[in-house]
């Protein structure tokens, strides 16, 4: 078995981690906690966890599973300090005017408000599947649940928002 | 994918954090002078809750010791007025005598 080289050995800049994955790291704390000042803070304790932990890291691909994983715990942790699950309510989020049409800004804002609404562990699911594309295996292997608990999170969370956006006359097209 | 899913995928899209924040964090890391903020360190849900019990707790107590001191110079009082009473009494008893 070819063991794989550490971060420091294989010269890997903590520098350009950051810079390379800062978006990643930034919106799936953003798109979570739906809280800009919090996503940040939530996002410099991940890199700054990265860098204690620098000389564990493998590969380029292990660096990203690893500030996927840390991400969701410290973005999870957060919102549990801060004991206010959505932090906007569903009753609050603002009804589209008319029906969708393709690039809606409008009902983008409406579905991330939604997204912000459900419950910490689908909540997480579907930012890790749509913010980062990743399938129900790659999901369940970063938030170490089953596939089966991350497959029906999602289509739970969709029937869901898709209910809240038909009754608000959105959808179908 | 249906629409909603593809809408979902706009929706959260990735974003760039703030203007600075690899230079924040790359300071941090290095211990600079540029401070990245701190975590927000939310207190236990539970402190207010135990604050207030000890102050109730407190409270009682104090009150308790005030009302105690109450009592005990109110009791000096009666035996006070009562010796004098006494002495008053006595004073007369032995006017009275022949």
């Amino acid at each position: 078995m070819i063991e794989l080289e550490s971060a420091e050995q294989t010269g890997f800049d903590f520098a350009g981690l950051v810079r390379e994955h800062q978006s990643m790291v930034f919106s799936l704390s953003y798109h979570f906690l739906h809280d800009r000042e919090l996503a940040e803070e939530v996002s410099q304790e991940v890199f700054l966890a990265l860098h204690r932990h620098m000389a564990d890291i493998k590969s380029g691909e292990h660096a990203v599973f690893w500030l996927r994983k840390v991400a969701a715990q410290r973005a999870i942790d957060a919102a549990r300090r801060r004991k206010r699950r959505p932090q906007v309510a569903l009753e609050e989020v603002a009804e589209p005017a008319a029906r969708a049409v393709v690039d809606d800004p409008m009902l983008r804002d409406v579905l991330r408000r939604l997204v912000a609404t459900l419950p910490e562990a689908p909540r997480m699911v579907m930012v890790m599947r749509y913010q980062e594309d990743l399938d129900p295996t790659e999901i369940a292997e970063v938030l170490e649940v089953p596939v089966a608990t991350v497959k029906s999170h999602l289509q739970r969370s969709l029937a869901l928002l898709r209910e809240k956006l038909q009754r608000r006359g959105v959808g179908g097209y | 994918m249906d629409w909603l899913e593809q809408e979902l995928k706009h929706a959260l899209e990735r974003k760039e954090p703030p203007p600075g924040f690899a230079a924040r964090v790359a300071a941090a890391a290095a211990g600079g002078a540029v401070q990245a903020r701190r975590p927000v360190r939310m207190l236990p849900r539970w402190l207010p809750a135990a604050a207030a019990v000890l102050l109730i707790a407190g409270g009682g107590a104090a009150y308790r010791e005030h009302q105690g001191r109450v009592a005990k110079d109110r009791v000096m009082l009666a035996m006070r007025i009562t010796a004098g009473k006494l002495n008053h009494i006595q004073s007369h008893m032995r006017e009275a005598k022949p």
